[in-house]
């Protein structure tokens, strides 16, 4: 294989500096997956509709199979493989509640959901049940139809009370709240 | 009882999977790599039917970086694959018949050489007018697809009764109606693909995705024509599959790849490779007349089915006979003239997919009752029970079927509950706009399990104490989400009291595992457990037997428990239970099942410490030969002793309801609370349950109101996730409630039965049974046209009212 054009590429990715000779048009999604072997990122769709292979870029998410490696140049990236826990090798509380809830079947569409919800919580820590159809909705899960997702993430969520959900019909409250009993 | 975490209490297991699932560290196997391998791809028709004047590779070939090219004349084998009748060329050198065909494979050592060596292969075709609707096919003077006609039918079915015309005659109402559904994509997550391995022995290693890894190595076998015993299949975990990975998709094109450039060769489908190239649904036709007496009761039922197969046959013959065997319900009914048609045409490829013809079957006859209890004036489910099949009745092929009380049951649940009380006592909500309508809809079914009589359908497995002094079972089942492996967990920890580290589970893997059949048709399960009640007796007889040589303790006083064998009575749980103190560190233990807790708490820390500890399995495995600790079985799925092709024995029973919002300004739907009922035999694994009716409904909503990879001039206008539209976390019910029936009949010897499918084949008719309580409007085809429930306000609108 002869090399690649390119320069110099560097980013922070999961918290280290990385330096590679790549193609500056080359997919962030091919970066993480074939030249840093991180293939916890998935790729399903390719035109930014699944979110297979979300990942945080600068703390905000966004689809890798969208973005070029020019446009995360020395930005700080987070895959699912950098999400852990206060400690390293521990789980992430949402990742914790993905398991305990049963948040995933297959788990192809896992990492990113995962993503998402960082991003998610990350803005609000609370979220209502708008803000979890909003955070998650550029995520396609074919399994479990959602709704151990949604556990998980109320669980995750640091309060899951009837005071954080404001509702805006009484079709959406009734989810919430059976959410809430499980 | 209602299920959810907190009712499963301690059956509420966490996946082995969980973890690597959620931290990104599972390997697919699309995931993986090896230095030095090759990038695969196929070369696909550019039309949907045509004739190969000439392909010529000599550019390809040619070029740097390229190490194979092969097309029809490098197959050594049978160049056709199908799995029950292989009629799909693996390359195509005469006739292109869909828009997925293969011409040519390439392997080169970089995605974009493969790519730039495809763009090089020249192709000369002559076009064709594509068959484009199965009456275009069906028509007098069609082109004939294949030679084994008659005509372009692959399949026909046949279900004849009575005297249907008679009946008719003497009917009080006769309900007429055309079904029409989407060719529904599976959508599985990971697209096909996998790596291909020859190694230094000369045999070639698969890694790929399949549902029946020794299927697909006998596929290869006929392929590569090469002993089955050269090839390995490995086959799990798998990124979903819902019956789209069953059939071979980039598997000959990945080994013959590798066989010729004795190297690694990996293959990943695009998506919109996989749309042009996979199997979808058979959108079907579905016509039926159904007549009943003047007292409500069903007198005769015609129906013709005419299914849209695509290019190849694959399992388009079995979701025929399934379809066939489905479209009478649960119902008795005396007069039958049913006739159904799978008929080749140039659109796709149409073929296995979860619910297996029964989704189509369903929607149509349940929609039939519906239309004929509004013109009885009478309520809808009252008018199920008056025609529902009686429990000793005969199965809907007339054949001897397993009886059990579940239809009966699952229709009592659903009528008491508070969802279908909506329905009967519609509320009128005046918070809402005019144009906003709600109605309440239910729907009832049974759903065959295995592949039916007339079908090789093997089951069976492999327990063991392995060398390490692990329980081993090894199974030919496949992970594709589901969750078998945590079922399998619970199976034997509720077998052998052990916990989930004495455990060493295998499957997925041809090297490794006993031909147990295909993970399909809702099978596993009800297999697995099977063949572990036929297997843990010897087995538990053969440990507590040299457990009670080397102890001295007579063998009726020893327990198989975690990490060893026990003194009967005296294992861990047996002494929590009677120190309730002791239980507070279960307690703490959140999500975790019993024996897992035990794991950390203190009691099992030294179980030296404990009393009634006796030996390690690890001690006891040393004891003989291996092979005495290893123990087999092989039976089949039970079917009915009826020679009746595809007829089933064992059914699961559910009932549906739903609410539906229809907003008559904007035609859409929207789904609000839902209720599966499902009677399926005991609840092994209660995540796993919900996890399967839940993913099935919200499947089952997407054929119901968004997905159909519509087709024009038999080419696929929705090529991607961004048209095709699976439901998102916004379309979703609001609410969905999931009841489980446990109850079996006494001394019932097949266990769980299988769900897969069940909650993904009923909620179709209950949703469009909604609308039509919201609307008036009664629709028959799927997606749910918007046009069709726009209606005009009938209100003036007024100053400072604005549609929503």
């Amino acid at each position: 294989m002869s090399k690649p054009l390119g320069k110099t590429w560097s980013a922070v990715v999961n918290g280290e500096e990385k330096q590679l000779n790549i193609a500056q048009t080359t997919r962030l999604v091919d970066v993480l997956r074939t030249h840093l072997n991180l293939t916890g990122t998935k790729v399903s769709c390719e035109v930014g509709r699944c979110g297979a292979c979300m990942v945080l870029m600068d703390g905000e998410p966004v689809n890798s199979c969208l973005v070029m490696a020019y446009q995360c140049e020395g930005r700080e990236i987070t895959t699912i493989e950098g999400l852990h826990g206060e400690q390293e090798g521990s789980l992430h509380p949402i990742q914790q509640a993905f398991v305990e809830e049963g948040g995933f079947q297959c788990g192809y569409c896992t990492p990113g959901m995962v993503i998402a919800t960082k991003a998610l919580l990350d803005h609000h820590p609370q979220p209502t049940q708008e803000q979890i159809e909003t955070g998650l909705c550029g995520n396609l899960c074919r399994c479990t139809g959602y709704g151990g997702i949604i556990r998980a993430v109320c669980k995750a969520s640091e309060s899951c009370g009837d005071s954080t959900i404001a509702s805006t019909d009484d079709g959406r409250n009734e989810r919430m709240t059976a959410v809430q009993q499980d | 009882m209602l299920l959810n975490r907190e009712h499963s209490g301690k059956r509420w297991h966490l996946r082995p999977d969980g973890i690597p699932k959620v931290t990104g560290q599972l390997q697919y196997l699309t995931d993986m790599t090896l230095p030095g391998m090759l990038h695969g791809r196929v070369l696909r028709s550019t039309y949907p039917y045509a004739r190969i004047l000439s392909i010529d590779t000599t550019k390809a070939e040619a070029m740097e970086g390229v190490y194979a090219v092969l097309t029809s004349k490098d197959v050594p084998g049978l160049n056709r694959f199908g799995i029950a009748t292989p009629d799909q060329p693996v390359f195509c050198d005469d006739v292109v018949r869909y828009v997925g065909d293969a011409l040519a494979a390439v392997a080169a050592d970089s995605p974009e050489r493969a790519a730039l060596a495809l763009d090089a292969i020249q192709v000369e075709y002559e076009e064709f007018t594509p068959l484009d609707s199965t009456d275009a096919a069906l028509a007098p003077g069609a082109p004939e697809l294949h030679p084994h006609g008659p005509g372009n039918v692959l399949h026909r079915t046949e279900i004849k009764r009575g005297n249907v015309e008679q009946a008719f005659a003497a009917c009080e109402h006769i309900v007429t109606e055309t079904y029409y559904t989407p060719r529904q994509m599976h959508a599985y997550m990971e697209t096909e693909g996998g790596l291909f391995v020859p190694d230094d022995e000369g045999r070639l290693n698969v890694y790929a995705a399949t549902q029946h890894g020794y299927k697909d190595r006998m596929q290869l076998a006929r392929i590569i024509g090469c002993p089955e015993e050269d090839i390995r299949v490995v086959s799990s975990p798998i990124g979903g599959s819902f019956g789209g990975k069953d059939e071979l998709n980039v598997q000959p094109y990945g080994a013959l790849l590798a066989l010729t450039s004795r190297r690694p060769v990996k293959m990943h489908n695009s998506r919109k490779e996989s749309v042009r190239a996979g199997l979808k649904r058979h959108p079907m036709k579905i016509e039926m007349q159904t007549g009943i007496s003047r007292e409500g009761i069903i007198q005769a039922h015609r129906v013709r089915i005419t299914a849209d197969t695509g290019a190849y046959a694959t399992l388009g013959a079995p979701v025929l006979n399934f379809c066939t065997e489905h479209c009478l319900g649960p119902y008795s009914i005396p007069n039958v003239d049913v006739e159904g048609v799978s008929v080749y045409t140039n659109n796709g490829l149409s073929g296995e997919f979860r619910g297996f013809g029964g989704n189509q079957a369903i929607f149509a006859v349940e929609g039939q009752m519906d239309r004929l209890a509004e013109i009885m004036n009478m309520d809808p489910w009252e008018f199920r029970r008056r025609n529902m099949r009686g429990k000793a009745d005969p199965g809907p092929l007339n054949q001897r079927i397993l009886a059990t009380d579940g239809l009966s049951q699952v229709w009592e649940a659903m009528d008491r509950s508070e969802l279908w009380q909506k329905h009967q006592h519609p509320t009128a909500n005046p918070s809402l706009p005019p144009w906003i309508k709600r109605g309440v809809g239910a729907a009832i079914a049974m759903h065959g399990a295995g592949l039916g009589y007339g079908i090789p359908d093997p089951a069976g497995g492999r327990l063991s104490l392995n060398a390490e002094g692990k329980i081993e079972v090894a199974f030919s089942y496949e992970e594709f989400g589901q969750g078998l492996i945590a079922t399998l967990e619970i199976m034997l920890c509720d077998l052998f009291q052990c916990s989930t580290s004495d455990l060493s589970i295998i499957i997925g893997d041809t090297d490794r595992v006993p031909h147990s059949g295909s993970s399909t048709a809702s099978r596993s399960t009800t297999m697995a457990w099977m063949a572990l009640q036929r297997l843990q007796t010897p087995f538990r007889s053969r440990v507590l037997a040299v457990a009670s040589v080397l102890s001295g303790i007579p063998a009726d006083e020893l327990v198989t428990g975690p990490g060893g064998v026990w003194r009967e009575g005296q294992l861990p749980s047996d002494v929590m239970a009677a120190k309730p103190t002791e239980q507070m560190t279960v307690g703490q233990v959140t999500g975790t099942s019993l024996v897992d807790a035990l794991e950390t708490s203190s009691l099992s820390v030294d179980k030296t410490m404990t009393s009634g500890f006796v030996i390690a399995y690890t001690e006891l495995v040393s004891q003989g030969t291996a092979e005495e600790w290893v123990f087999d079985t092989h039976f089949d799925y039970p079917t009915t002793p009826d020679h009746v092709v595809g007829g089933h024995y064992l059914y699961t029973y559910a009932a549906v309801a739903a609410e539906v919002e229809v907003n008559t300004l904007t035609g859409e739907a929207k789904l609000l609370d839902t209720r599966h009922v499902v009677a399926a035999g005991p609840v092994i694994n209660p995540m796993g349950f919900i996890g399967q009716i839940e993913g099935g409904s919200v499947m089952a909503l997407g054929f119901t109101l968004t997905e159909d990879a519509v087709m024009q001039d038999s080419r696929y206008l929705t090529t991607n996730l961004d048209t095709y539209l699976i439901p998102t976390i916004r379309d979703i019910h609001t609410n969905l409630e999931v009841e489980a029936i446990e109850d079996l009949p006494e001394g019932d010897p097949f266990g769980p039965r299988g769900i897969g499918e069940i909650g993904s084949v009923a909620l179709a008719p209950a949703i469009t049974a909604a609308i039509h309580q919201a609307t008036g409007v009664w629709v028959n085809r799927l997606p749910v046209p918007r046009e069709q429930l726009v209606q005009s306000l009938h209100v003036p609108l007024q100053e400072g009212v604005s549609p929503s």
